[in-house]
Formats: structure tokens, sequence, C-alpha cells
């Protein structure tokens, strides 16, 4: 077993049955607002006419990226990935200002309405940290959702996903690296969890194209300007009574 | 400074001469800026992490974060040390507002016509060309001067409006998120901007051998006559004229009784 932890997630839609016992064990764990939530299960059937009819659920969460999004966004730092590769929000340090939330290609995390801060799939580290499982997966009833240490070849994850057909969400455009592996879901539920190219906002717009250069420049500038004054005077000395300097 | 030829009697005399330049207000807020101004940009610098807004060097990020114990300390006291600066510079303009702000932006703030005369003159002396023409008298300030108080005005307000919309942040209801999105780089953009006049104002205040009058007074509250009179003649004037005008009204008002004349002798009559 690897000393480095790779955390992430194996989701079986064929075990899912949409009993929401995972959405209500998350609520509980996190006192997520009503309203919100940090986990979903989707669906977009059923599919089919009456009696050939099928319904497939892709439970979702935060995939807890390898090379997430939502942490390059983050201007503070508050939300940042651990060294076992759960992606975390520091609440205290997050300002609110959901660069993150529009960052996210999988469009999981949201501003909470109760605390005014990010909020997302933690993967539960408090748990994890004891040992213990997320409380989703800890609660499917029907083993759809795993989770475990993808680094260590005898943990569940590992085992669930060996000789298997998997899909990892992501797309043509779009590859952060997403820690969960879907086991054979059906292609009309995969655009659920498909991600999605981001679209800057205006203000980071503002902000990389024309704030940055212009302050470095006017810094630089000045700081050049400046040095350049400086050296010249020494050059040049200085007159005791030219300029009332003394 | 003009072209006008002082002596070197005149200039010694003039040196010996000091003119209140400050106030103790005006240099304790002077040096309460500069103390949270060391104390807000570096943490401020150091709360910018990540790779699209490469603003300031990881490792001093690291350093800092190391220092406060953590992201959240660091946004923490960069909060507290802002509001306090900010409690400071609202106190004093509210209290002062009238005696204080008020008559310090007219007189000494607006632009008059030998200040715009000034600015098209001095970037021509400051690269050493057409020295010959001599530089308009100017006030308290120059106009260089002045301009710099706009940008530390302006530059100060949007800092404070900004600052304290991340502060409270979590009280803006997710419909007006936006208003927290442009605080961050508008923050970014006043700090920047403001930074940049701060080299040339640390620079042209304490290094610059023509204005090193002015650092000095930033602790002694005063200037030479020769520095005054070189470099804001029109203020330099105005003083003097000031302290005529106080001295003559100062002798009115102590001034010794007139010595009553002695009466007449009066003719001795007799018979």
């Amino acid at each position: 077993m690897a000393d480095v932890k790779k955390y992430g997630f194996v989701i079986d839609p064929r075990r899912c049955i949409d009993c929401r016992a995972c959405l209500v064990a998350c609520r509980a764990e996190w006192n997520t607002p009503e309203g919100q939530t940090r986990i979903w299960v989707h669906t977009d059937g059923p599919h089919g006419t009456f009696p050939n009819v099928a319904q497939t659920w892709v439970p979702a969460q935060c995939h807890h990226c390898e090379t997430p999004w939502c942490v390059e966004a983050c201007p503070t730092g508050a939300t940042f990935k651990r060294e076992d590769g759960l992606v975390l929000i520091d609440s205290e340090a997050c300002i609110g200002c959901g660069l993150c939330v529009n960052a996210c290609p999988y469009q999981v995390r949201f501003r909470n309405k109760e605390t005014g801060k990010a909020d997302k799939c933690s993967g539960c580290y408090t748990r994890v940290d004891r040992g213990e499982m997320p409380a989703c997966v800890a609660t499917c009833v029907g083993g759809a959702r795993l989770f475990g240490d993808f680094n260590d070849p005898a943990s569940t994850v590992s085992q669930a996903i060996k000789g298997q057909t998997v899909y990892r969400p992501i797309s043509e455009n779009v590859n952060t690296g997403p820690m969960t592996y879907y086991l054979a879901p059906p292609d009309a539920a995969q655009v659920q969890v498909t991600p999605q190219p981001r679209e800057d906002l205006s203000a980071e717009v503002f902000w990389r194209r024309w704030a940055i250069p212009f302050v470095k420049l006017a810094v630089g500038v000045t700081f050049v300007g400046q040095a350049g004054a400086f050296i010249l005077q020494l050059l040049r000395g200085e007159n005791e009574y030219e300029d009332g300097a003394v | 400074m003009s072209d006008e030829i002082i002596s070197l009697e005149q200039r010694n005399a003039l040196q010996r001469q000091t003119l209140v330049k400050h106030h103790l207000a005006n240099i304790l807020t002077h040096w309460f800026n500069v103390a949270m101004w060391l104390l807000l940009l570096p943490t401020g610098a150091g709360i910018l992490l990540n790779k699209v807004y490469p603003a300031s060097n990881s490792a001093w990020n690291n350093l800092l974060r190391s220092l406060f114990g953590g992201t959240a300390p660091l946004i923490f006291w960069h909060g507290v040390w802002g509001q306090v600066w900010l409690a400071v510079l609202v106190f004093n303009v509210l209290i002062g507002f009238r005696k204080y702000f008020l008559s310090f932006a007219s007189t000494r703030m607006l632009l008059d016509r030998d200040d715009i005369r000034w600015l098209m003159i001095k970037p021509w002396h400051m690269v050493g060309l057409r020295k010959h023409v001599p530089l308009p008298p100017q006030d308290a300030y120059n106009a260089g001067q002045k301009l710099y108080s706009y940008v530390i005005v302006i530059g100060t307000f949007f800092i404070g409006l900004t600052g304290m919309i991340m502060v409270y942040s979590e009280h803006i209801p997710t419909t007006w998120q936006w208003v927290i999105q442009w605080a961050m780089p508008i923050h970014f953009l006043a700090v920047g901007i403001t930074f940049a006049g701060v080299i040339i104002h640390v620079y042209m205040g304490a290094i610059f051998p023509e204005e090193r009058q002015a650092f000095f007074s930033m602790f002694s509250g005063k200037v030479n006559g020769l520095y005054a009179y070189l470099h804001h003649r029109k203020w330099y004037l105005h003083k003097m004229a000031e302290r005529g005008a106080w001295e003559a009204q100062y002798r009115q008002k102590y001034r010794e009784p007139e010595v009553a004349e002695p009466p007449a002798p009066s003719r001795a009559t007799g018979d």
C-alpha cells in the first residue's frame, strides 16, 4: 500500500434505486441549508413506452479533481487540495466571491445561503480521517456509492473498477482529472455528469487581462524610474546651498 | 524654482529661518498611514495565492501563511488592520471635516494656473531639458504633490470601500455576488496604483535632495526658509504676510497704553 493516498469515488448507477438516503445522510452530517445540497442523484428518464420503460439514476458529487479548476480560480487560497486528493474549502478564509462556483465545470459548488461561503462535498474528510466512510457511502443501501484509496490495489474502489469498463466524466474540452469512476452508465445519464467548459466572469477578465498587467506596469515603471533618478542623484552629488536641502 | 539670484548670505539667513508646515495631527496621521501600509501591503500580497492571478510570489504567500498560522488568520488580521486604518481615517475626516479636511482640500489640493504651468514644465526639467524656463511659484504643495494627493484620496476611498465589501461579504446576498467579484480587482487595482504613487512619494519625499526638507518636516513639522522660498514661494510669501499680520495684531492688542500728557502747567496768577 502506497504511503500517499489518492481518494476518490466509484459510482455504479445500476445499483442506485433513487432512495436518496445519501442526500439525507449528507444533509444530516453537514447541516446543509434547505433547498441546497452537496450531492445529487441525477436522472433523465424514464425512457421508452409502457411496458418497456426504464430509468437510471446517476449519483454525483464533487469529483475531487486531480487538477481542480476551482483551486486555480480561488483568489485567496481558501479552496485547496489536500495531499490525499480531497479538495476542501477553508470557510474561515473564503469570502464567498463565487469564482470557484463559476470555475467548476461540473457545477457541484454553490454559495451556502446561510454562511455566505462556498460549499460543496468535502468527501466527509472528518469521517475519513477517523477511518470511516463518507456519510453518503456509509448510508447507500444498494452499494451504488463507493469511496476509497485508488493507490491501494486492495481498496474497495480499486477492486470495483478492476477489469470493468469505466466512464470518467471528462469531455473533449474539459479534463480536470475527476476522481470519480462510473461503472457502465447508460449514455443518456452520462450527459448529467459531463463537464461543461467554463465562461470567465467579466470581473475575472478585467482582473486578469487589465488590472494585473496595468498594476505590474505602473509599479514597475515607477520603481525603475525612481531607481534611475536615485542613481543619477548619486552620480551628480548634492549641493548644500543649492536646494535648501540641509 | 526661479532663476533669481540669491546671495550666499541670504541663503544662510533663509536656512536659519523655520516655518511650520505640518501640525501634530498631520504628522501622526502620516506615520499612522505608513504603519498601516507596512502591515496591509505585505499581508494583502500574501493573500493572493494561485496561478491564475500571479500577483504575488508563492514563496511570500507560504512564508506569511506560516507566520500567521494559515490562510484564515492571515485574511482575518489583514481585515482587522484594514478596519483600524479606515476607522482612524474616517474619524479624522468626520471630526475635522470643516476645520481640517475642507480647509486642507481647498487650500492645499486645488490646482491653479501656476500648477498647470508647473506640470507642463517640470517633466522637461526632470529629464534635463528646458532648464532655462523657470518653474512658476508653488503653494504649500507643488502641483505634483497635489496630483499625488488625488491618487491617495481616491485610492484610499476605493481600497476602503472594496475592503469593507470583502470583510463583510458573507452578509451580501448571492444575487449581489457580483459586487464581491468586482470588489477584488478594484481593490487590487486601487492598491496597485496607490502603491505606484507611494514609490514616487517615498523617493521624492525622503531621498530626492531638493525635497529632503519635506521628509524631516514629517518629524519636526518644520521646514527651513530657503527650502520654502525656493520650492513653495507662494506659501512662503503667504506665511511671511501671515506673520506680519499676526505681529501687527499682537502689537495692537498688547501695545503699551499711551502715556498721558502731563497737564499743562497753569499759569500762576497772583495778585
